[in-house]
Order: C-alpha cells, then sequence, then structure tokens
C-alpha cells in the first residue's frame, strides 16, 4: 500500500474489490473496509469511474 | 448494574485459605510490586461476586454507578449503539480487567456494558475504593495506571479502524487478545478460547459479518490463524504482527514500573 508522493493520505494505489455471498467487499486503500450490495456497488463504481474522468481532465488543465 | 443482570449474588467472601479474587488483576502488569497489604486492601473493596449469564447487558448507559466490575471469567465487552440500533463493539474484556473502574470517577458511564459470554464479576464497592484513594496512594496509581490502560488500547483501536484494512483489523483484534491472554496466563501454544460470534468479531473490526467470515478464511487459508468454535489457534505469529502493524508496547507489560522505577 503507497501514499501519492507528497500527498500523505492521499493514495495512488486501488482498493481490491471481491465478491462473496451476493455481496461485494471493497478492501482498501487506507482502512476502507465496506460490504456492498452488488447495486451499490456497481453505482459506486459508475460513480468513482465518472469522477476519476472528472479529476483527470482537472489535472490536464492545471499542467 | 441492574438487578436483572445478576442471576447468583452473595457468594462467599474472601477468605486466608483461597487464592484472592483480584490475582489476576495488573498480572504481569505490575502486580509484582504490589504489597500484600495492597493485595488485601484490593480484596476489601469486593463486596460480592456475582455469576451473570452471556449475552446480558450489567451496566446501561447514564445509569448511576455504584461498584466496578473485575471480570474473573468470560468475555465481556463495551459497546454503543447507533441510532438505528447498530452495534459498535469498542472494548472486549478478559478475565483480570476491571471492566468498569472508570466508572468510580465519571459515577456513571457513556456506554453500555455487557456479557459475551458467562462471566463471573467480583463487584468492587465505590465507598470501598474511597478509601484506598484516600489512604493508599501506591495502589491507586496502580488503579489509574489500569484505566489509562484501556485508554491506551482505546487509542489502538481507533488507529485500527482508522488505518487497517479488513485483515488487518482482525489480525491486530487477535494479536492483542492473544498478548493480553497470554499475561493472565490463558494462552497455551498459541491457542486460546474466546467464545464469541463471529459477529461479535465483525462488530469490533467494523466490518460485515459476511466480510468478517472471508477474511478468517482468507487468514486460515494463508496459515496464520484459525478461529474455530470459539477456539483461536495463533499459526504464525509474526505474520499476523506484521499484517496488522502489531506492537504491542500499547499493552504496557511489565507494568508502570517497566523502565525500572518504583510507583
Amino acid at each position: 500500500m503507497s501514499a501519492s508522493p507528497g500527498h500523505p493520505g492521499i493514495r495512488s494505489d486501488a482498493g481490491r474489490a471481491t465478491a462473496e455471498e451476493g455481496l461485494v467487499m471493497l478492501d482498501g486503500p487506507d482502512g476502507v473496509a465496506v460490504t456492498m450490495t452488488a447495486g451499490a456497488a456497481r453505482r459506486t463504481g459508475e460513480a468513482l469511474i465518472a469522477a476519476a474522468g472528472v479529476a483527470e481532465e482537472q489535472n490536464r488543465r492545471q499542467g | 448494574m441492574a438487578a436483572t443482570a445478576i442471576d447468583a449474588l452473595h457468594l462467599d467472601k474472601a477468605t486466608a485459605d483461597r487464592p484472592p479474587l483480584t490475582g489476576l488483576f495488573l498480572k504481569e502488569r505490575g502486580r509484582d510490586v504490589m504489597t500484600a497489604d495492597d493485595v488485601a486492601a484490593l480484596e476489601s473493596t469486593i463486596d460480592e461476586v456475582v455469576d451473570l449469564p452471556a449475552r446480558r447487558i450489567v451496566i446501561r448507559r447514564d445509569e448511576r454507578v455504584r461498584h466496578s466490575s473485575l471480570l474473573l471469567e468470560g468475555v465481556m465487552c463495551r459497546y454503543m449503539d447507533d441510532r438505528h440500533g447498530n452495534r459498535q463493539i469498542v472494548a472486549f474484556h478478559v478475565p483480570g480487567d476491571f471492566v468498569d473502574l472508570h466508572g468510580f470517577a465519571m459515577r456513571y458511564l457513556d456506554h453500555e456494558v455487557a456479557t459475551l459470554t458467562r462471566a463471573k464479576v467480583a463487584l468492587a464497592g465505590h465507598d470501598r475504593l474511597d478509601e484506598i484513594v484516600t489512604h493508599r496512594p501506591r495502589l491507586t496509581r496502580l488503579l489509574w495506571f489500569s484505566t489509562l490502560l484501556d485508554a491506551a488500547m482505546h487509542r489502538e483501536w481507533v488507529f485500527r479502524l482508522g488505518r487497517l484494512e479488513a485483515d488487518g483489523r482482525v489480525a491486530h483484534l487477535f494479536c492483542e487478545l492473544h498478548a493480553r491472554l497470554a499475561m493472565v496466563d490463558l494462552v497455551r501454544d498459541g491457542t486460546f478460547r474466546f467464545p464469541v460470534t463471529q459477529i461479535d468479531l465483525a462488530e469490533a473490526a467494523g466490518v460485515t459479518p459476511v466480510h468478517l467470515n472471508r477474511v478468517l478464511r482468507s487468514l486460515r487459508e494463508r496459515g496464520l490463524m484459525t478461529f474455530r468454535s470459539g477456539e483461536v489457534r495463533m499459526l504464525d505469529i509474526d505474520s499476523l504482527a506484521a499484517l496488522a502493524d502489531f506492537d504491542p508496547g500499547y499493552l504496557y507489560g511489565g507494568g508502570p514500573n517497566m523502565m525500572g522505577k518504583d510507583i
């Protein structure tokens, strides 16, 4: 597990998602340990992808 | 304590020919500096010994408390409920723990205390503890030390929940239990009894029961530990400690005089 250089607490490594008994478990990074329904996991995943796109665009603008 | 919590009251009082009820208190954490007089004074605080069934609330939040519970046998916990009634276990207690000694100074608790297994508890009257505070400064410091140990463990639990992922949290929990139970001589060859449910463990580790179950399976498959029928086998303590970032320093093995100075 690694923090983003120069930004303590900001993670540059991904969480690990697994499925068990019809539920999705997300472990990490940095203390995350949650269990979600499949629907909630899918919506969270979509929201993360959308937010990642916005963040990448912000980084591009900042050069 | 709610009267309904007590199944059997008024067991035998301390006598000269039986081991002290307080024999596990601060064992390997400063008990060795207690004089015979200190032990006798501590024993004198015990008003009664009670047998409690499993899953019984012993002290309710905001209830006036007039004694503190020294756990002799079994497992107890402190817990808090959220507004939906979901429980978060904030401490496990094992034999030798003065579970709610802080209630002596605080007069009421901000959380519930309950048994998880059948338990035997010695009840120390606050009026008798008052006498110790008044007349025995060294024993008072040891009692104070005991409550500070609780605070140290709470800090570690905050770290565990805030910084560790599910497998690290569970590994940390068992490393701590192993260390604490070893101090009171309840570990044999890396194995100890801790007969709580996976739901209890999940509520202490801040994960769901299904998540907890998966972590236990993962730890078993990696050859690190097993938890079966309330029995814990620590197969690879070093690897578990590394996974958990576990350093037992916060448990103050050796007690308040661990640095070689008298208390």
